[in-house]
């Protein structure tokens, strides 16, 4: 008779905190309120295609952008570089980038019918056919070679392949300055990033600061760009022609293996 | 098998050759963190098929860190110059390869690896520098610093001593092919 009684009285004894635990959701509902906004706001939405469409009416331009990347150490440690890049580029089917870290050094030129990459301190260079669009380029890069081309979203927002569909969330954060620009900044959610981008305010909705997080590693390290542009540069052809310099050699560019795709799985 | 024992088997073996190239195996392994992954430099991937709606934004190229793993090379091995031991290195080039994430940024002082996706430019990887360079067909993101460059029939190669490198890049990697010496 007494186990009853016991058992009983525990479970008194662990409903009463559990049903205290309980009430306080109930109490809450004005605090808990700002959540239940719309997980996709229109006027996000809405910001990030006016922006898109900006990009694609833009045919001669520059854009520099100070970066920040972290790499994941196995342990989870992140380590941060520091780096710049430089794109010029004509739409549609004209581009040279230059990369810069403390670490690293890159060109790659592409001129509608070929792409080359060099390294300038070991003076290697190769070149190969490329595809008759920047957006094509941008395809190729990264399925043949391997390629992920820092911000070329860049070059797809504002098309199919970067639609607001895959958004799972979309919210105006509120305005801010980047480099005395005004802008408005904005977060998003889509699977396996996070991300923000500072929008410039009025006629040129331009991105002036980007940052990427990764969600799909639980370290979640991040990417961060702030952008300066010349939306009207004035480029001459030259600009996008390789010209091996003197003691470069040309030599092979491997295409990828079938390794990425093997790896998704894990 | 640990990465120190890497690097005495690199030794010994080095010893036993009795090549400068082997021995140059013996640079500090340990020394560096050892990367798994990145951040992406972009929200959307340009090789997402079009047109494919809901969320469909991430595609062909999902995957980042664990591109670092993967040896195709070790195996290619016709012992063309050296002894029968350097089958052995096959095992421990899994090791080798992890460590390149990080040197791989760095050629002669700085220069391997795309800028923002150093990552996955470690794809299809390789063996520490000396170990096997011997094996024809084995990659190695580096060089000892005595290999001088000789162009033979407009091809630009890496001679480190009777080892010759063919350069190519890997992405925007630069990486270096063991190949019999040109003829």
């Amino acid at each position: 008779m007494r186990h009853p009684a016991l058992i009983t009285g525990l479970c008194l004894a662990l409903a009463a905190p559990l049903a205290m635990a309980a009430a306080p959701p109930k109490a809450d509902p004005p605090a808990a309120a700002p959540a239940a906004a719309p997980a996709v706001q229109p006027e996000a939405v809405a910001a990030l295609e006016k922006m898109g469409k900006y990009l694609r009416s833009l045919k001669d331009f520059t854009v520099h952008a100070d970066t920040t990347i972290e790499l994941v150490m196995e342990d989870g440690q992140k380590l941060q570089f520091p780096g710049t890049l430089d794109y010029k580029v004509r739409a549609p089917d004209k581009l040279q980038l230059d990369l810069h870290s403390d670490r690293k050094e890159r060109q790659m030129f592409y001129d509608g019918k070929s792409l080359t990459v060099y390294g300038p301190k070991a003076k290697y260079y190769a070149t190969v056919d490329a595809p008759p669009t920047i957006r094509e380029l941008l395809g190729t890069v990264e399925s043949t070679y391997g390629i992920e081309m820092p911000l070329a979203d860049l070059f797809l927002w504002g098309t199919d392949q970067a639609p607001t569909s895959a958004l799972k969330s979309a919210a105006r954060i509120g305005p801010a300055r980047i480099d005395g620009t005004v802008t408005d900044q904005y977060a998003f959610r889509q699977e396996g990033v996070d991300w923000q981008v500072w929008i410039e305010a009025g006629p040129k909705p331009l991105p002036r600061r980007l940052v990427i997080t990764t969600t799909d590693d639980p370290a979640q390290p991040q990417y961060a760009s702030t952008l300066t542009w010349n939306t009207a540069a004035g480029l001459k052809d030259s600009a996008f022609t390789f010209t091996p310099p003197k003691d470069s050699h040309r030599i092979q560019m491997v295409a990828v293996d079938v390794v990425a795709v093997e790896e998704k799985s894990p | 098998m640990s990465i120190r024992n890497l690097t005495l088997l690199g030794i010994g073996l080095g010893l036993f050759a009795g090549t400068t190239a082997l021995m140059s195996v013996s640079f500090d392994v340990e020394a560096g963190p050892h990367a798994r992954g990145g951040a992406r430099t972009s929200v959307n991937h340009a090789s997402a098929p079009r047109g494919g709606g809901g969320g469909g934004a991430r595609a062909a190229n999902a995957n980042r860190g664990g591109n670092a793993n993967v040896n195709r090379n070790a195996n290619v091995n016709h012992n063309v110059n050296r002894n029968t031991n350097v089958n052995r290195n096959t095992n421990i080039n899994r090791d080798v390869n992890i460590h390149n994430d990080i040197d791989i940024d760095v050629d002669n002082g700085w220069n391997h690896g795309w800028d923002d996706h150093p990552i996955a430019t470690a794809a299809a990887v390789t063996t520490a520098v000396a170990v096997t360079s011997a094996v024809i067909g084995s990659i190695v993101y580096s060089v000892p610093p005595s290999c001088v460059t000789s162009v033979v029939n407009g091809v630009a190669y890496q001679q480190c001593g009777s080892t010759w490198y063919e350069p190519q890049y890997a992405g925007t990697t630069v990486q270096y092919v063991v190949v019999n010496p040109p003829g």
